[in-house]
């Protein structure tokens, strides 16, 4: 009591006048940056309903409204073949790595067996490999067994990463080894034990893992580029068919607003929903680097 | 007992054989298949001739293009790396305040971070074109990303302000790390809000401008998203958007030549590492606590 009134004495005086201006001026700043933050997205989201000759006019809102360039890529540019491609890419390579990440992660984090700590080395040092070393290499290799031009190569090589891996090995440590006793006197063997006891204690884990690994996908450029993006639109993913109508048709602004929504929305939907995983993941993979 | 270890070392085998395979497969595989190849004349059938030896090696390091690639890249980390922390750090002193709303705006800064690269970049083509938003604004003409003098520098104000909200996310880990008392030790001394960042916040925030130094220095120097969008997948105008990373790209996908790619990517991942070991050798030392 008395040391709360001794820390808090010098400020009382000078507190009422400073705090507003204070408050003032940090209200206005956080308004500003975040401007910076909302106008480009909200006049993209405008554009797209604007006419082709209306988006050369530096307006806010479009004169007259039209949906013309959602159905042009929808149908004509077919923007659902490539949302449908990355929905499944993003869906099969989120469970295979949740699945494969948290199996692998288990056994490094409470299975005995000889060899295990070399092992675990060798996950980690996946992580030096940067991709513009091993991308000649692999791309040669998938090209000999004939995994180039359609998805099956991109996700054999995308099938479990060492981050998640090492990242569901972290959370299982945190876990008291007392569930998996109780599961072991039940007579439980190791992949019930995982299954049905280590896997719904990860929950949390889990979440940040999926989150993070669909918007990876998502967003996934680079592998999808050289696996698929040569050739045929049938296997673009939405990024490859954004990047396309920007090369192909680069002045019709309303087309590439809208394209450019489709390709952050769902992000941005997921984000929305679960944004304390997407925070979290960041920073625990912060403070564990 | 010996049956149960056994059965124990068993499972954990099984449950990290297909991580282990695909790492063994598409990491440390490739390493060294990414120098074998980069010693032979390798076209897109293959090896075409029983020639070896290091004359990929001569090509690449005796190349303009290359050159002009790490020359691009250099400048674009030197701008964008201090960029992105002096936002970041920013947007944390202003989060880290007492101020309604904070969740909202740090959510509001970091998504950026997150969304699409290929869409982001097609946005900022739109707002930063001839006659686009923010000439309109400020009164010019430029084409930001279209003229060769002017592109990298757009680049790196387009990155940094879209990692920033990643760094940000970072120093708020970091500010909330760093006791109380220490403020209130200087709010007792009556030290101004100027003289205690200085004095007190910074140098307690030496390890996270460390950490993020080498997170996003490495990161800076794999440019290739942004580049590739804004010079049309060519490297142009005038090889204003080439980086060592397309450079590899379009040694392997337009001129078909695997072994220049190859050696390339070799010479490049050296030239990372390097650059790692000397920052970790002179700046690194000084954290060790």
């Amino acid at each position: 009591m008395l040391q709360t009134v001794a820390t808090a004495d010098p400020f009382i005086p000078r507190r009422a006048r400073s705090e507003v201006v204070r408050k003032a001026f940090f209200y206005t700043v956080i308004a500003l940056v975040a401007a910076i933050f909302f106008v480009p997205f909200i006049y993209t989201l405008t554009t797209s309903f604007k006419t082709l000759p209306d988006a050369a006019n530096v307006t806010f809102l479009p004169h007259p409204w039209t949906t013309s360039a959602w159905h042009t890529i929808w149908s004509d540019y077919d923007f659902k073949t490539y949302i449908k491609n990355s929905v499944f890419l993003a869906v099969v390579i989120t469970v295979c790595n949740l699945f494969l990440s948290g199996l692998g992660g288990y056994a490094f984090a409470r299975l005995k067996f000889p060899g295990r700590e070399l092992l675990f080395l060798l996950v980690l040092g996946t992580l030096m490999v940067p991709d513009q070393l091993r991308l000649i290499p692999v791309f040669v290799m998938l090209t000999n067994w004939h995994l180039v031009g359609n998805f099956n190569g991109y996700i054999l090589i995308n099938l479990v990463t060492a981050t998640n891996l090492f990242f569901m090995r972290q959370y299982f440590l945190t876990i008291p080894k007392d569930f998996e006793e109780a599961a072991k006197l039940d007579g439980a063997g190791y992949f019930k034990t995982f299954w049905r006891v280590m896997l719904p204690l990860a929950l949390p884990a889990i979440s940040a893992l999926v989150i993070l690994q669909f918007q990876g996908t998502w967003n996934d450029f680079f592998w999808p580029l050289i696996l698929f993006g040569q050739g045929n639109p049938s296997h673009y993913t939405i990024q490859l068919g954004l990047a396309e109508l920007n090369f192909q048709y680069g002045v019709l602004w309303p087309e590439i607003c809208a394209g450019s929504i489709i390709a952050i929305l769902p992000i941005l939907a997921i984000f929305v929903a679960f944004q304390r995983y997407f925070i979290s993941g960041v920073v625990s993979a912060g403070v564990k680097g | 007992m010996f049956g149960v270890r056994l059965r124990e070392a068993g499972w954990g085998y099984g449950f990290v054989a297909v991580p282990i395979a695909v790492f063994g497969l598409f990491f440390v595989y490739p390493f060294g298949y990414a120098v074998y190849i980069s010693f032979f004349h390798w076209g897109i059938l293959g090896k075409q001739s029983a020639g070896t030896g290091t004359f990929n090696y001569a090509k690449v390091l005796h190349d303009p293009v290359f050159h002009i690639a790490l020359k691009n890249v250099a400048e674009y980390t030197i701008g964008v790396v201090p960029l992105t922390m002096g936002l970041g750090l920013s947007l944390a002193l202003v989060i880290n305040q007492k101020i309604r709303g904070r969740n909202f705006f740090r959510s509001a800064f970091y998504f950026p971070s997150i969304a699409s690269s290929v869409a982001i970049t097609t946005i900022a083509l739109y707002i930063f074109n001839a006659n686009g938003l923010f000439n309109h604004i400020i009164g010019s003409r430029t084409p930001w990303f279209q003229s060769a003098s002017t592109v990298i520098w757009a680049i790196v104000g387009l990155n940094s302000w879209t990692s920033a909200g990643t760094a940000m996310l970072y120093y708020l880990a970091a500010l909330q790390s760093i006791p109380t008392d220490v403020y209130e030790a200087a709010a007792v001394d009556n030290t101004g809000a100027w003289r205690t960042f200085w004095k007190i916040t910074f140098p307690l925030l030496r390890p996270a401008n460390f950490f993020i130094l080498v997170v996003f220095g490495i990161g800076a120097l794999k440019l290739f998203d942004q580049a590739f969008i804004v010079g049309g997948g060519s490297g142009g105008p005038n090889n204003s958007t080439q980086t060592p990373v397309l450079y590899i790209y379009r040694e392997a996908f337009s001129n078909f030549d695997f072994g220049v790619a190859a050696a390339a990517g070799v010479i490049y991942f050296v030239i990372i590492f390097g650059l790692t070991v000397v920052q970790r050798l002179t700046i690194g030392r000084q954290d060790a606590y």
